[in-house]
């Protein structure tokens, strides 16, 4: 096991690099450079500005470039929002907390309501439960995230009023626990828009795998020796249908992160999501920049964790 | 004289023996399946109409701003109302489908070759090829392909239809890839294809003539489920404020508006139909996915 | 003259392990193997699963990259051709697959099925390729109504009797037989096998027969090689191979063919438990350290057996 995980580790290492030269690349393609993140004074003599522009190495050719960023980046040094006269890494600090908060609390509601759901609609298959279940899949399956979490937004914001419309947290909480809580209410409404339509891929997953698990032979010669069918489940059934789920789970990652984008927008929480959105539409590329290497890092572990508790719940995975 | 008179009548006889091609028989599976069957009317239906109305429809005529009719609500002038530019939003849902239908197949299409070109290439060769192949597709894969969409959008220079729908297509082609990869992987372990190695065919008439007709029922049902998908990425996108160059009528953009709290509480008209229009066109595009899913496994259990 | 001959034919696959997948160690699936082949005969490749049988089959008709050794065919040998000009020459040796269900692409009809080898060396006509077809059909026994039907509409005996047609299309010399009724049921084996017979003999063509059944192989071949772990341990016509094993295995292999005559019952196991006693006895004798077999030597003309 060891092994793989080592292996593993060492297939990031390229996939990295690649992201980081790919998001490099995307940069030098932005319009604007270091100096025009600085608010510098618009009478300055050229003569200075290329005196600048030599310090900062912006003459350099472009893999020392590459190196001084890389190395930047690498001490959390992501250059100066244009927009905001800010360190993009302060920017970022904020709203990387609130994205991750929503990201968890999505994965929470996911698997809350994947394994209920999957098991049973498994083991009761075709029924009545399984019918509403796999329908409900089926829409899930199909709808846009977009237009779910605006629906959620309009009947359980608007029209019921049981949810805050927008924000991370009430103004004036105060502190301590209330002020938790605010933050709690305020994820309920996002993460559950996300969670809805995230969790259909693991139903349909754990479904089919409980389905295909109880007809095998093992599964029989269990009845066959007198374990009550409760155990046959808890104890057989369901320990080799959990597979499937930490297999989509790198999936989940990368869906969430594709999905925190839309629900922030839709929900107004100030997450990485939304900051993206605005950087981008005001062409405040520095944080941009830093953003898509934030996400796809993000995507890179959790593609990783998703192999590593595969090859940890399936030894068949390790041999290969 | 007599053996060529005796080949002539077997031809004649065996022409009526003829067993229906396999097209066939998952058209008819797909006519069984009722569910389908109305989702595939519905979408021909819905594609017909939105064609057909918008060869009557004048784009340019439908974006011009008309300040006298800002945010009408469904009059007999305005079926569905108008936008905050006074705009008529029927013939922006009209167009707005066709140009997301458009893209969408478009996409699909561009994406679906190069997907299907590497995932055939990378199954039937095997080995080196199929394992750098791959770390391609996985490293893709993890991208955080929305966004690094959303950017190329931004900085493209003149930015137009086209280049959206090549964007999209650049970052759509994984799946289908390694769909089609594994299935062929399968399939050239089948002693069919090695068959054709000792039958003198080469490799080019091996993937066209042996291996892609073994593959063309999960290639359909893929692109199907593709098209769906791609038609919703597409309308996320606008109604992100990234599909469509500007003035271009999109069901996204359409829905968008409803960002805005009041459009979403009291003007109704403007957002939900274009909603439900993608939800129906969604649903119904993956409801004949999955019926040619099933199809292609009940064949598959019969041959 | 001899029509194939095959000088130490090796066939290794790596195996990879360790943290980078390097080449650590290799499977010899056939390590070493020399035979010839008269024309007009039928050879018999016999051994267990694993034991290089099958690999040496596909290695001659070029399905498996040699590791070693050479093979030739009519006097050239094959390893050194290029790929263009080694299609004249593997044109005139064929192949019958193990499994009839995967050999035949079940979305080709009968006619594109037959027609395919047809179609890459020879140029025909449609009518011409029509008549080819179905001139095939009627030698393996199908009727001519069947050209329009795909592969599913057919058992297996009857698909089986398409592979034997299909390779017979380009009139080869050589026809290798993997295993071609082990998938079969066992009422169908004995048809196919007559009729393969019967074929071999109407257009005398020289084969391989690879097969695990010594009844099968008995009732086919005039020679038969006796495999074991990518090596001969014994060759030699069907009688010295049956009448006078010299080899363990062989032996072992001999004394395990079920006899379905009551009458030799009492014979039969005291001839089983004779040779399992020898094998205890014996076992080192025929085995170098290593576990592996020996060099092949001579007994009779015919007759040769792996011994130290």
């Amino acid at each position: 096991m060891w092994k793989f995980i080592i292996r593993r580790i060492i297939i990031m290492f390229p996939q990295l690099v690649l992201l980081s030269v790919i998001v490099f690349i995307l940069a030098q393609m932005m319009p604007g450079d270091a100096l025009t993140g600085m608010a510098l004074d618009p009478d300055m003599d050229p003569a200075q500005l290329e005196a600048m522009r030599e310090d900062l190495g912006l003459n350099d050719p472009w893999y020392i470039q590459y190196f001084s960023w890389l190395g930047g980046v690498l001490q959390g040094d992501f250059g100066q929002s244009v927009a905001h006269a800010l360190p993009v890494s302060d920017l970022i600090w904020v709203r990387l907390v609130n994205t991750f908060w929503l990201s968890l609390m999505s994965l929470f509601f996911v698997y809350i309501l994947a394994l209920p759901l999957g098991l049973i609609s498994g083991r009761w298959n075709d029924t009545i439960a399984d019918r509403i279940i796999t329908g409900y899949t089926y829409i899930g399956f199909a709808a846009p995230l977009f237009i779910f979490a605006l629906i959620m937004l309009f009947v359980f914001g608007f029209q019921l009023g049981w949810f805050p419309t927008g924000g991370s947290v009430e103004a004036n909480t105060g502190g301590g626990l209330a002020y938790f809580w605010s933050k709690v209410y305020h994820l309920i409404l996002p993460s559950l828009s996300l969670a809805l339509i995230g969790t259909v891929t693991t139903v349909q997953y754990l479904r089919s795998e409980v389905i295909e698990t109880k007809q095998k032979e093992f599964i029989l010669t269990a009845r066959a020796k007198g374990v009550p069918e409760q155990k046959v489940y808890t104890g057989h059934v369901f320990r080799n249908s959990l597979l499937p789920i930490a297999a989509v789970f790198g999936y989940e990652i990368a869906a969430l992160i594709s999905g925190s984008v839309f629900v922030e927008r839709i929900f107004s929480y100030p997450g990485m999501g939304q900051l993206f959105l605005e950087s981008i539409q005001i062409r405040d590329f520095s944080v941009v920049t830093a953003l898509v290497l934030l996400f796809g890092v993000a995507a890179i572990i959790g593609a990783l964790l998703s192999d590593i508790i595969l090859s940890i719940v399936d030894p068949r995975i390790r041999i290969k | 004289m007599e053996g060529s008179q005796q080949a002539e009548t077997l031809a004649e006889k065996v022409d009526m023996e003829k067993s229906p091609p396999g097209w066939k028989i998952l058209l008819t599976e797909i006519l069984r399946d009722k569910i389908a069957l109305i989702s595939l009317i519905l979408v021909v239906s819905i594609m017909a109409f939105v064609y057909g109305v918008s060869l009557f429809l004048s784009q340019d005529e439908i974006v011009t701003v008309d300040l006298f009719a800002i945010h009408e609500a469904p009059s007999s002038d305005f079926w569905l109302g108008t936008d905050y530019g006074g705009r008529d939003i029927f013939g922006q849902l009209i167009i707005g489908t066709r140009n997301s239908l458009t893209v969408g197949i478009a996409v699909t299409a561009i994406s679906g070759f190069i997907g299907i070109t590497l995932g055939v290439i990378a199954g039937y060769f095997g080995g080196t090829i199929d394992n750098i192949l791959m770390r391609v597709v996985d490293f893709f894969f993890v991208l955080p392909n929305l966004l690094i969409i959303i950017v190329f959008i931004v900085i493209v220079p003149q930015y137009t239809i086209f280049s959206f729908v090549l964007i999209m297509s650049i970052f759509a082609w994984m799946g289908i890839a390694r769909i089609v990869r594994s299935k062929a992987l399968k399939e050239r372990e089948l002693d069919y294809i090695k068959a054709s190695r000792t039958l003198g065919s080469s490799h080019t008439k091996i993937i066209f003539k042996e291996l892609i007709p073994n593959l063309s029922s999960i290639i359909i049902v893929t692109m199907t489920l593709n098209l769906a998908a791609n038609i919703g990425i597409e309308s996320g996108l606008s109604f992100l404020g990234f599909g469509f160059p500007e003035s271009t009528p999109s069901l996204g953009t359409l829905i968008s508006y409803a960002t805005n709290p009041t459009t979403l509480e009291q003007r109704w008209w403007i957002w939900v139909p274009a909603s439900i229009l993608i939800l129906v066109l969604m649903l119904c595009i993956n409801n004949v996915g999955q019926a040619l899913r099933r199809a292609t496994d009940a064949k598959q259990r019969r041959g | 003259m001899s029509i194939l001959t095959i000088n130490n034919l090796k066939v290794h696959y790596p195996i990879r392990g360790g943290l980078f997948r390097r080449k650590i160690d290799v499977v010899r699936a056939v390590d070493g193997l020399s035979l010839e082949l008269q024309r007009g005969e039928t050879y018999g490749l016999v051994g267990e699963s694993g034991s290089g049988k099958s690999t040496t089959g596909r290695s001659i008709i070029g399905l498996e990259e040699i590791t070693e050794g050479e093979i030739t065919f009519e006097g050239q040998n094959l390893s050194e051709l290029r790929y263009r000009d080694r299609k004249e020459y593997y044109k005139d040796i064929q192949m019958v697959f193990q499994d009839p269900y995967s050999s035949l692409n079940p979305k080709k009809r009968v006619k594109d099925l037959i027609a395919e080898p047809i179609r890459n060396f020879e140029n025909r006509s449609k009518e011409e390729e029509l008549k080819r077809v179905q001139e095939l059909l009627e030698i393996v026994g199908l009727s001519p109504e069947v050209t329009y039907k795909y592969p599913h509409e057919f058992s297996g005996g009857q698909k089986q009797r398409l592979g034997v047609a299909r390779a017979l299309a380009l009139n080869p010399k050589l026809i290798i037989a993997d295993e071609p009724v082990s998938a079969l049921d066992v009422s169908v084996q004995a048809q196919v096998l007559n009729f393969m017979k019967k074929i071999q003999k109407d257009l005398n063509l020289t084969f391989i027969f690879i097969s695990h059944d010594l009844g099968v192989v008995r009732h086919m071949c005039d020679r038969i090689g006796i495999m074991y772990n990518g090596r001969f341990v014994e060759e030699g016509t069907a009688e010295d191979v049956y009448e006078n094993p010299q080899h363990i295995y062989t032996k072992r292999l001999v004394a395990a063919i079920p006899d379905i005559d009551p009458e030799n019952r009492k014979e039969q196991a005291a001839f089983r438990r004779q040779v399992k006693e020898e094998y205890k006895e014996t076992e080192h004798n025929y085995f170098d350290e290593n576990g592996s077999v020996f060099d092949l030597k001579p007994v009779t003309d015919t007759h040769y057996v792996a011994l130290p």
